[in-house]
């Protein structure tokens, strides 16, 4: 059995989707403080849509959601951030138009006018490749860079919570390698909860501390990584094809699809 | 004194007056995506405030003040009754146009036995006269020159470096991007409706008092020409319509002076019209909604 921390984000059988169809069903999932819990999954399995329910972009139409022992299902987003969960969305992920330091200031707007630039500065080490850049317009931002700012403007309010959409989706391999290993991984060491949505399923793998497989909208299987891979169906679990499902290398392909 | 030369002194006061329009009517499209055809009655029905007060004995630049604060309240309470329910059902683009105009129409058949349908001019001494070279001014026009310059660089400032306005640039760029930064947007709306609706009231005074005589009919001038000067600069962008609103005010007034001031609104509408066919976009558009100056 394993022991896990009490989760600061914890889902009970929540159920949303679109127009009144459900795109994902009675899905529960938790991540606690310094846990890196990754959601991974087919195209279309529902993912994007278990963090936009968790964040209140979508409505949850049964299930609920706690921070802590407080249940904020169906909270707006506004309030979310202000309790501590930072979303980073897959895409749109920064204000184009403004500078880097803009858009910081914005990831700020909750912190006292005192406060702005000594958290600019905190997180300016966090992400020091950031800091030569701050009267950048952020737009012309490389992938890279512009995946690090959006990090950074969720952190400036410092969140218990850190929701990834992911993260690595436009990055080179070595990018996003350097991404989860380096910075999620120290997130999660400083202490916060991560949650992870993931195409690349071998590198979150990697990095997590708990896993889960969406299919079709449902939980197929969840468990510490190491033991997720042990299995000899993980792969075709993972691909949504059942038990006699395509080929081993199936997998690498699909990682490699972006 | 050339006639081109006094056609400049008035195409620095219509430019003003073009400027403190065109920005409200812009930032009105860029921040909340509504295209507001009943800019233009909001306009007339602030100078209408303006001139229920002027008859009354008080100075036109009161008169003025109170325009501003009614095109406030009156746009606010537009989006909030009117504009955001639409909004909130998912109305389309067009259905929200046709509904501004359906508001247009409304106010200006509102107005109509209350005003009635006879132009009306400011009692307002237009002051002494101002010499600087070939263009002459008078003392009024100079103020609405140095109000509209001193509005632009307020406008500037606001966007650029208060934290409110640029939660306005942040829910314009990107609005579901502001609320996951705790960015109250509806109280934000709420204030570009505001600002806007003020800029909205004095525009109309300003424009009242820059034309002879105006009426309910001069909404639909007002909306075209602050309409052109918006979508030449690109629509959405404040410092587009700035330029936008140079190059209509210039224009409008060269053609009055070498042609006849009855094509003024056809000259705005002919550049909106040429501009629709040849940068759709407008001048500044690929700097993106409300960007950042520099």
């Amino acid at each position: 059995m394993v022991t896990r921390p009490a989760p600061s984000l914890r889902a009970d059988g929540i159920t949303a989707g679109y127009g009144g169809v459900p795109v994902i069903r009675g899905i529960s999932i938790a991540a606690g403080p310094s846990e890196i819990v990754a959601v991974i999954g087919p195209n279309g399995a529902g993912k994007s849509t278990l963090l936009k329910s968790l964040i209140g972009i979508l409505r949850v139409t049964s299930g609920s959601v706690f921070l802590g022992t407080d249940d904020v299902t169906n909270r707006p987003p506004e309030e979310l951030a202000r309790r501590g969960v930072g979303y980073v969305p897959q895409v749109n992920d920064i204000f184009e138009p403004l500078t880097v330091l803009e858009n910081l200031h914005m990831g700020g707007y909750l912190l006292r006018a005192s406060q702005v630039q000594a958290r600019v500065e905190e997180v300016g080490q966090v992400f020091p490749a950031l800091t030569p850049m701050l009267r950048r317009r952020a737009d012309k931002l490389s992938g890279g860079e512009r995946k690090m700012l959006a990090i950074a403007r969720v952190l400036m309010l410092d969140p218990k919570v850190l929701i990834l959409d992911e993260p690595t989706a436009n990055l080179s391999p070595k990018l996003a390698d350097s991404l989860l290993r380096e910075h999620v991984t120290r997130l999660a060491e400083a202490g916060k909860a991560v949650l992870l949505v993931e195409q690349r399923a071998r590198a979150a793998l990697q990095v997590a501390s708990w896993t889960s497989v969406l299919v079709s909208g449902e939980t197929r299987l969840e468990g510490r990584p190491q033991d997720l891979l042990q299995r000899e169906d993980f792969e075709a679990l993972f691909l949504g094809a059942g038990p006699s499902g395509p080929a081993r290398n199936t997998v690498e392909e699909e990682n490699e699809d972006r | 004194m050339t006639i081109f030369e006094a056609a400049f002194g008035f195409g620095l006061v219509s430019m003003s007056v073009i400027a403190i329009a065109a920005v409200g009517f812009t930032m009105q499209f860029g921040i909340t995506n509504m295209i507001n055809l009943a800019y233009g009655e909001v306009m007339v029905s602030s100078a209408y405030v303006a001139y229920s007060l002027n008859r009354a004995g008080v100075s036109i630049w009161i008169g003025m003040i109170a325009g501003g604060i009614f095109g406030a309240v009156f746009s606010f309470l537009l989006n909030r009754v009117v504009y955001a329910p639409f909004q909130r059902k998912g109305t389309s683009y067009l259905g929200m146009v046709i509904v501004s105009l359906a508001i247009s129409l409304m106010i200006a058949n509102i107005l109509l036995p209350i005003v009635s349908y006879n132009s009306v001019s400011y009692a307002e001494h237009a002051g002494s006269i101002i010499r600087f070279g070939g263009v002459v001014l008078t003392v009024n026009q100079m103020i609405i020159i140095v109000l509209a310059v001193a509005l632009m660089v307020g406008i500037h400032a606001l966007l650029r470096y208060t934290r409110l306005g640029k939660a306005m640039r942040a829910t314009a760029a990107n609005p579901s991007l502001a609320r996951n930064c705790g960015i109250p947007t509806q109280r934000v709306i709420d204030m570009v409706w505001l600002i806007t609706g003020a800029l909205c009231g004095v525009a109309g005074v300003v424009a009242a008092l820059n034309s002879d005589s105006f009426a309910i009919a001069s909404g639909g001038g007002f909306l075209i020409t602050a309409l052109a000067a918006a979508v030449l600069g690109g629509a959405g962008q404040p410092y587009g319509a700035m330029i936008g609103a140079v190059i209509i005010g210039l224009m409008t007034e060269l053609t009055a002076a070498a042609w006849s001031a009855e094509y003024k609104e056809v000259v705005a509408f002919a550049i909106l019209v040429l501009v629709m066919v040849l940068r759709p976009q407008g001048l500044l558009a690929k700097r993106g909604a409300l960007a950042a100056a520099g």
